[in-house]
């Protein structure tokens, strides 16, 4: 009896805490949600649970604000996120897989060399990289925020790691004996297998992409180029005359909607990601 | 269909291991070659220099007549068969089986003529549309048999493919391939460390230490005329028996003695080892328990340490003149453990080998 009452208390208590961090964590959803139907005057009175009426009057301020070209906006972002994820699992998979199928003289410091790109912060290297691009003509064009994601460091890892869990090279060999050239065996065997590491890691690089601030407000400077994160700080530093939170709300509100329903389809894989790679099959 | 040479065959890896230090051995065309041996004695490795995932350090390797150094595992007209099946995860059975096909571009009712054929072979045609994942553990080894099936190829190279499979199962495909052998008439190579499948499926065995063949013969030879300590004690199950001997001078010829046993021997072999020291080998099957063996010289009684009875035959572990020996006896032969048995040892089965040197004296 007793024990049942002591587990039963740790169910409720185990309850109590979820409940808070899912507050906790859902809370800034709910306040933007409720916002985006506000208009202005009434955000500024401060906050309420009930919504607003003004969804539609934010969504067509939004939509029809010549200045914040948001559809583009979405285009754009879409545009380099996906190129981005692209990109980064399928060069991160290429590169990893060359370090874990052959045997070179250089494969231990090439395997360290990246590691340590992978500790270097890119502000440090936004200088010089703002200068190649312009050299070779891609400033203010969408080509600089998704081409670097083809050397990704912490995607490789992933990747790599990943192979030796759940890559035999018994299967490569098999691949070559039936005749496969080294390309063919990498696009048609090994990325496959590699499919649950591609999933969660183009979905991290997609949201990470997405988010992404401080390339594209440096490269970008056409309004027709901007993506979503740029075009939201624009908003939010709009003239004091102008100045819609309403609006605001509504662009974040758009922002972040694609990412949700990414995330709702393809949970499964995210969760799965956590444990991927570490546990061999 | 083709044969294998090679000619003083060198294999050394980057870190200045070298594991075969001079191979030469010729394999020939249509024959069922086992290599055997204790783990790291390089019979994989000599296995993959011939599929050609290994380099070859020095020398040169022949299948047919064309010399294969340099030629890439695709284009050497080998099929492999991999210890742990190396089948495609995400592809169908049928996939598996037609991928080698696909890339040769042959024309999709050739493939699926080919692949349903060894399907039906091998009793796999209503599992082609599986994937591995659904299939047992002989499944798969017969998915991957049928992948190097369908490729009709000049050898066909195995490497342990029934050491993941249960004893049953083992037993069932051992004779599964020995029959494919027959049907396809291709040269096959197959690795073991199992002397059983070794014994049961090879035509020839090459049995290899260390990189370095030990004897390379029929399975009855290895068995009856071993050529050292090693090969008579790796071939047979249980093992031979090793005790050490002197050699005598008698009235008759010879005779090798141990403890109280005086094994005569009128071979002529002998000669120069009166005096001295050698090792007798004496299969456990060739240590005879029933009554009219017994009587003469060659006898031993000694106290059982443990008796296993296995059906028709029974095991009997004791200790005699300071060796471990183990005796095969008829199973209508009691001995319980702790009991005295008297057994005599078949002086026309006994194998002499240098004690230093460990080659063999007479078999």
């Amino acid at each position: 009896m007793q024990e049942k009452r002591t587990s039963y208390g740790r169910t409720v208590l185990a309850y109590v805490v979820l409940i808070i961090l899912a507050f906790l964590c859902l809370f800034f959803f709910y306040i933007l949600i409720i916002n985006a139907t506000r208009n202005h005057s009434q955000i500024q009175q401060g906050f309420s649970f009930i919504p607003g009426g003004s969804f539609f009057v934010n969504f067509h301020n939004v939509i029809n604000d010549a200045n914040i070209p948001v559809l583009s906006g979405i285009k754009n972002s879409l545009i380099v996120s996906a190129c981005a994820a692209a990109l980064a699992t399928y060069f991160s998979a290429l590169t990893a897989y060359g370090l874990y199928a052959y045997e070179f003289k250089l494969k231990r410091p090439a395997f360290i060399f990246i590691m340590l790109i992978l500790v270097m912060p890119t502000q440090v290297s936004a200088l010089g990289f703002i200068r190649l691009i312009t050299q070779m003509g891609m400033m203010n064009t969408l080509w600089p925020l998704f081409l670097p994601s083809i050397a990704a460091p912490a995607v490789f890892y992933f990747m790599y790691s990943y192979m030796q869990s759940s890559l035999p090279l018994e299967l490569v060999e098999a691949a070559r004996i039936d005749g496969s050239s080294e390309f063919r065996t990498f696009n048609r065997i090994v990325l496959p297998i590699m499919k649950p590491a591609i999933a969660v890691q183009a979905i991290f690089t997609f949201v990470t992409t997405w988010n992404n601030f401080f390339i594209p407000a440096l490269v970008i400077t056409d309004n027709s180029k901007k993506t979503l994160p740029i075009l939201i700080a624009a908003l939010r530093s709009a003239d004091f005359m102008k100045f819609d939170m309403g609006k605001v709300y509504m662009v974040v509100l758009i922002s972040i909607l694609p990412i949700i329903i990414i995330y709702i389809l393809l949970s499964r894989y995210i969760i799965a990601g956590v444990t991927l790679g570490g546990v061999k099959e | 269909m083709a044969g294998i040479t090679f000619k003083n065959v060198v294999k050394t890896y980057d870190n200045g291991v070298t594991v075969i230090p001079d191979l030469n051995l010729e394999i020939k065309d249509k024959e069922f070659v086992v290599l055997v041996g204790p783990s790291g004695c390089g019979k994989s490795t000599t296995l993959r220099m011939i599929a050609g995932l290994e380099g070859i350090s020095e020398g040169d390797l022949y299948i047919g007549d064309t010399l294969m150094n340099a030629v890439p595992p695709k284009s050497r007209d080998i099929a492999m068969v991999f210890q742990n099946y190396a089948l495609y995860p995400h592809m169908t059975v049928y996939k598996n089986m037609a991928f080698a096909l696909t890339l040769k571009k042959e024309p999709k009712e050739e493939i699926d003529r080919k692949v349903r054929e060894a399907a039906e072979i091998l009793g796999l045609t209503e599992y082609l549309d599986r994937k591995p994942k659904a299939l047992s553990g002989g499944q798969r080894q017969r998915v991957a048999l049928g992948r190097a099936m369908v490729r009709n190829p000049s050898v066909f190279l195995l490497d342990e493919p029934l050491s993941n499979l249960d004893a049953k199962l083992r037993t069932e495909m051992r004779s599964q391939i020995s029959k494919l052998h027959k049907q396809l008439g291709t040269t096959f190579v197959y690795v073991t460390h199992d002397q059983t499948e070794a014994m049961t499926m090879g035509d020839r065995i090459c049995v290899m230490k260390d990189g370095i063949i030990q004897q390379f013969d029929t399975p009855q030879t290895l068995y009856h005329k071993p050529c050292n300590l090693f090969v008579a004690g790796f071939i047979g199950s249980p093992q031979m028996n090793f005790i050490d001997a002197v050699v005598e001078k008698t009235d008759t010829g010879y005779a090798v003695v141990f403890g109280d046993t005086k094994v005569p021997c009128g071979r002529e072999e002998l000669a120069p080892y009166v005096g001295k020291e050698v090792v007798l080998g004496i299969r456990p099957e060739h240590l005879l328990g029933e009554d009219k063996d017994l009587g003469g010289t060659n006898t031993l009684t000694a106290e059982v340490d443990l008796d296993e009875m296995m059906g028709s035959e029974t095991f009997l572990y004791f200790n005699y003149a300071g060796a471990k020996m183990i005796a095969k006896v008829p199973s209508s032969i009691v001995a319980p453990t702790g009991s005295m048995v008297t057994l005599a040892v078949d002086p026309t089965r006994i194998h002499i080998f240098d004690k230093e040197s460990g080659e063999v004296v007479l078999n």
